[in-house]
Order: structure tokens, then C-alpha cells, then sequence
């Protein structure tokens, strides 16, 4: 019996996806494709032209793929100070950001998540009205200064320092476990601390992967906040130097299309192969975000 | 106290129960108030100073006093917002962007989230999600340089023209362009990952629905008209509120990269407007603070309004 209803299904659904195979497959198929292309062929273009000689590049600007690929490009980015600096920033914003969100949202998401004492409401009030109300950038900015923070990597760190969103995130997660498991733990005369520490956290594995991800790439992105705070040269986020690179030559080059102001005359390539080493990196982290933010997607739009 | 004391004296001993409760309450969860010190803190330092900065909306800023010492000027900073044109124009220019991405940005998402459902290729299909939802991820400063190699006048595109015997267009230098530039790089940078949302929506809805529908004779497209839309009605509402919360915000991220000498004339938003009176050229805090205080004041209200609306239809709120 079980046999001949698989086998039946199985019949089916053949039936099925042959039959389902029409007009609007192949427009959807073939929209679809365009759209993929849409997507690729920039990148693809991208990695071109960063492999490309100027010589070649010179001779025509059409390039699908360098007939001679040649690093010459990536060795002189390398060279150039400015990226390394901007490495250096943008990893230090990772390596004290990451812990300060983790630490921050974590403390504050279990709180909250704790039920029966006073203020809870008061406190979830005042956190959740910040995600519709906030001062901007300028007293952001005067915030800063006054406490001399500007020119200093730490007013990005800081004022990156937590995010409600992925706070409230991990505050759902954590209501969503069973309320026994923090009250069976408490009877044993473990302290908040503890049970946190060592029941909680290690049960919302999932969900703090997502948020880790999240704050990386939102750290490895942060380009405004370094713009309005790091005024020096010794100071920049990744994102600066590569803005500075490739844009600010390009400003005078679509203004009138023949003067060059810029200190130096970065090639086409040059450019290109900054992206490339800006880009990289999320690149080889996306596929663990591709695993996780569905996820976090998900469980932030049931509750917010 | 001494004249009625039969009726005051329960009360007001069951209002010093009360809060003889709170205080055991207090400290019978005092580990907690300790957990919630740094986040607060943090609050208090980097979201609600802040907000207690926009005062200097009404003041006339002293770099020597400081936000707190300042003296108040009234409504002075607003008469001189108000007067200034730019400002106006500026305004104008955010709620045409924004009213074009409500057209032409907010549906592509649903589409394609859509035209998702439909496809019956599995392998390919997850291919092409992965693709669509990466730039995402990448900042508008590499969204920007992308598309300026892609567009620029030594460009793939231009270079095509070229070789096909045509002009090339300088499209990023062009004022004309500059709006559809912003809708197609919105689509092209987030509606894979905005899909996602609409997917998992679709994802819900009850199978036996569509195949129902099929036994009733229903062609697909009326399928999706009938079935799958007003299922995802919901999340298209949330959406759509979270959008027009933001239509005063018009991503200075995107239009800052995205611009240059050429186009600033129609790039410049309330946002890039706020930068530029900040931090370019004479600096009056009190002055741009007036303006910042302005949009969140009206973003707010747009945000709540959509959110009573949207509710109003039956769709789901932002609050609750």
C-alpha cells in the first residue's frame, strides 16, 4: 500500500512539474536571468578591469577579460598608505565593536527578558523610542566633541556602540525560551550572571550569530559616522579611503571631463582593485550570512 | 490626615505596602539592575544626551559654552531655517525621491519575491537568490563605485556605445538621470534582500488554498491575484509603514556617493542639505540643529501615522 501511494505521488508530481512548464515559465525564467546578469556582469566588470594592464585598458576600454591579466594594479593600492590605514581602522572597529554590541545587547536583551521587576515597562518605553526618535547627527556631533572624542576611533566605536534593532532581536529569542528553564535554575540558587552566562547565551547560538554578522558587516561598512568624526589623515575607515580613491578624482572627471586635481592619478585599475579589496572580504563572510540572516529577518519581523 | 482618619488610613497604608513591595521587589532582582548599568548607560550617554542636545534648536550656539550654556534665542534659528530656500527645496526634492521609491522601489521586492514563487527551478532558483541578495551587504561607497565603472564615460556601457558606432552618455553627470540612477541602484542594491521578507510570507500561505483553487479552474495568474497578494497583504503593509516612516530620510548614504559637482543641484536632499550647512563652509549649530530637530520631528509623525492607517486597514501596526 505505502509503495503504490509513493510511487503515486511520485507520478504526480512529475505529472506536475511538467505540466506546470509554460508561457510564463519561460518569461519569468528569462526576466529573471536578465535581472542575474543586471546583477553579475557589474562585479564581473569590477574584477576585469583590476586585473588589467593600463597599457591594455589604454588601447581600449572595453574590457570583458584582460588578455593579460597582470597584480600590477593590487601592488600599487598596497603601496599606498591610505588603505592601510583604513584596514587598520575598520579591523579595530571590528575587534572593539563587535564584543561592546555583543556585551551591550546581550545584558540589556536578558534583562528585559526577566520579568517582575520594577521599571521593566518604563525601561522597554525608553528603549523602543529611541527607534523612532533620535537627536541626528549634529548633537551626535557635539556629543563627541565635548567629551573629545572626535578625531579618536572611539566615537565611531561608541556611537556604534549598540542597536536597538538587533537588540530587540535578541530580546524576542530570548522570550521565546521557556520561562522553566531560568526559574528551575534560580530555585538552585544560581545568580542572574550565571544563568545568563551559562544557560542563556549558549541556547541563543543562532540568534547571536546573526547579530555577530550583522554588527560585522555594519562596522565594515561604516562610512558616515567616520566621515563626520575622523577629520585626520591618520584616522580613516576603510570605506574613506576607498571613497577617496575613486571618487574624488571622478568629481572633477564628470564636472569637466579633463582636468586632474587629484594629489595622485589613480588608474581605472587602481580603483577597481580597491573595491575588490573592500568588497573580498563580505564576499567570503556572505556565505555564513546567507546561513543566518533569514533567520534573523524572520524572527525580528514577527515581533517589531 | 488627623480629621478623617478612618478613610485615609487604609489607603495610605496600602499605598506604603505598595511600595514597601517595589523596594522588596527592587531588591530581590538587584542583579538584574546591575546587568541593565551598561546599556543604559549607554542610552543615557548616546541617545538621550544627544536628544537633550537638540535644545540648541532654540539657542544660539557658543563653542566656548557649550550646548548646556548657550543663551536660548526663541524661535530666531527656525524664522532663518524657514527664510532659507534651499531648505525649502531641498524638502521637496526628499518627498519626490520618496514618493518615486514608494512607486517604483517599494514593489520591486514583491515582485520579484513573486516571480520567485513561480519559478519552478530549483537549483537555479537558489543560485540566483544568492546572487540577488549580495549587494545587500556592500556599502553605497562600493555600490557607487560599481556602478560609476559600469556607467562612467570610459565605462562598460559607454564603451559598448562606442563600439557600436554611437555617442557615449554621460549619464552620472547628467541632472535628468540622476532620479531613475537612484531607483535602479535601490533595486539593484536591496530588493533580492527585501524579497526575503515577502518569500517567507509567501511560504506561509496554506497549500491546499492554491490547490483548490486549481481543482475550481483558477489559472495561476488569477492565483496570484487572489491567493498569494492578499496573503502577503500583511507584510506588504508592515513594509509599506516602514517606508513612509522613513519618507523624510532619503538615504545620504546613496545620494551622497551616487552624486557629484554636476548633479548636486538635484541631489541635494533634506539629509545632504543637513551636511552641508553642518559641516561645510560657516558653521551655526543652532542652525542645523533646527533643521535636524525638524525632520525627526516630522519623521516621527509620518511613522505614526502610517502605523494608525495601516492598522485602520487591518493590516498589522509597527507597535503592537
Amino acid at each position: 500500500m505505502a509503495k503504490t501511494a509513493a510511487a503515486n505521488t511520485a507520478v504526480q508530481t512529475k505529472h506536475k512539474k511538467r505540466k506546470s512548464f509554460e508561457a510564463l515559465d519561460w518569461i519569468l525564467l528569462i526576466l529573471l536571468t536578465a535581472g542575474l546578469l543586471a546583477v553579475l556582469i557589474p562585479f564581473l566588470n569590477v574584477v576585469a578591469i583590476s586585473f588589467t594592464s593600463y597599457k591594455e585598458y589604454m588601447q581600449s576600454t572595453w574590457v570583458v577579460w584582460p588578455k593579460n591579466p597582470t597584480l600590477d594594479a593590487y601592488k600599487e593600492l598596497f603601496k599606498d598608505s591610505r588603505i592601510l590605514i583604513g584596514y587598520k581602522t575598520t579591523l579595530m572597529y571590528l575587534l572593539v565593536g563587535l564584543p561592546l554590541n555583543l556585551i551591550l545587547c546581550v545584558t540589556l536583551a536578558y534583562a528585559l527578558s526577566r520579568k517582575g521587576w520594577p521599571g521593566r515597562k518604563v525601561i522597554l518605553m525608553l528603549v523602543l523610542f529611541t527607534m523612532i526618535f533620535n537627536g541626528g547627527i549634529v548633537p551626535m556631533y557635539l556629543v563627541m566633541k565635548s567629551f573629545n572624542l572626535t578625531n579618536t576611533i572611539w566615537s565611531v566605536i561608541l556611537a556604534q556602540g549598540m542597536n536597538t534593532f538587533n537588540m530587540i532581536l535578541i530580546y524576542n529569542y530570548f522570550c521565546s525560551l521557556p520561562e522553566a528553564l531560568v526559574e528551575s535554575a534560580s530555585l538552585d540558587g544560581a545568580d542572574e550572571w550565571t544563568i545568563m552566562a551559562r544557560i542563556i547565551v549558549p541556547l541563543a547560538k543562532p540568534i547571536l550569530a546573526t547579530v555577530v554578522l550583522f554588527v560585522a558587516v555594519q562596522l565594515w561598512n561604516e562610512y558616515f559616522m567616520s566621515m563626520i568624526f575622523l577629520r585626520s589623515k591618520d584616522f580613516q575607515s576603510l570605506q574613506q579611503v576607498l571613497r577617496s580613491i575613486v571618487m574624488d578624482s571622478q568629481v572633477v572627471d564628470t564636472a569637466s571631463q579633463t582636468v586632474d586635481v587629484g594629489e595622485r592619478n589613480f588608474t581605472d585599475a587602481i580603483k577597481m582593485a580597491a573595491v575588490m579589496a573592500t568588497m573580498v572580504p563580505v564576499m567570503c563572510v556572505y556565505p555564513f550570512l546567507q546561513k543566518y540572516f533569514a533567520k534573523g529577518i524572520m524572527m525580528g519581523a514577527i515581533k517589531s | 490626615m488627623t480629621k478623617t482618619p478612618n478613610t485615609k488610613r487604609p489607603v495610605t497604608s496600602a499605598e506604603a505596602k505598595g511600595f514597601q513591595k517595589i523596594g522588596i521587589n527592587i531588591r530581590k532582582h538587584w542583579q538584574i539592575y546591575v546587568l541593565l548599568i551598561p546599556a543604559l548607560v549607554w542610552y543615557l550617554m548616546f541617545a538621550y544626551y544627544p536628544m537633550a542636545g537638540l535644545q540648541l534648536a532654540f539657542k544660539t550656539y557658543k563653542a566656548k559654552l557649550g550646548i548646556w550654556g548657550s543663551p536660548w534665542c526663541g524661535f530666531q534659528n527656525y524664522t532663518a531655517v524657514f527664510r532659507d530656500v534651499a531648505f525649502w527645496n531641498s524638502i521637496k526634492r526628499t518627498l519626490f525621491i520618496n514618493f518615486g521609491r514608494l512607486i517604483f522601489t517599494f514593489p520591486a521586492p514583491i515582485l520579484l519575491a513573486i516571480a520567485f514563487n513561480e519559478l519552478r527551478v530549483g537549483r537555479y532558483k537558489k543560485v540566483m537568490q544568492t546572487v540577488f541578495t549580495f549587494p545587500h551587504f556592500l556599502s553605497w561607497v562600493i555600490v557607487a563605485s560599481v556602478i560609476q565603472n559600469l556607467l562612467s564615460v570610459d565605462g562598460l556601457i559607454n564603451s559598448a556605445i562606442s563600439a557600436l558606432g554611437g555617442t557615449p552618455i554621460n549619464i552620472l553627470g547628467s541632472e535628468k538621470a540622476f532620479q531613475p540612477l537612484l531607483y535602479l541602484s535601490d533595486i539593484w542594491k536591496g530588493a533580492g534582500y527585501s524579497s526575503i521578507i515577502y518569500l517567507s510570507a509567501i511560504s506561509g500561505i496554506d497549500q491546499d488554498q492554491y490547490e483548490a483553487a486549481e481543482i475550481d479552474g483558477a489559472s495561476r495568474w488569477q492565483r496570484i491575484i487572489h491567493i498569494t497578494l492578499p496573503s502577503i497583504l500583511p507584510t506588504i503593509s508592515v513594509m509599506f509603514i516602514l517606508t513612509c516612516g522613513n519618507l523624510m530620510t532619503a538615504g545620504f548614504d546613496q545620494i551622497f556617493n551616487l552624486s557629484n559637482a554636476a548633479t548636486k543641484n538635484v541631489a541635494e536632499v533634506l539629509d545632504m542639505y543637513i551636511y552641508r550647512v553642518t559641516f561645510q563652509g560657516s558653521v551655526d549649530f543652532g542652525f542645523s540643529t533646527a533643521v535636524a530637530l525638524f525632520r525627526s520631528v516630522i519623521n516621527m509623525i509620518f511613522l505614526l501615522v502610517a502605523d494608525r492607517t495601516s492598522k485602520a486597514l487591518g493590516g498589522g501596526g509597527l507597535f503592537g
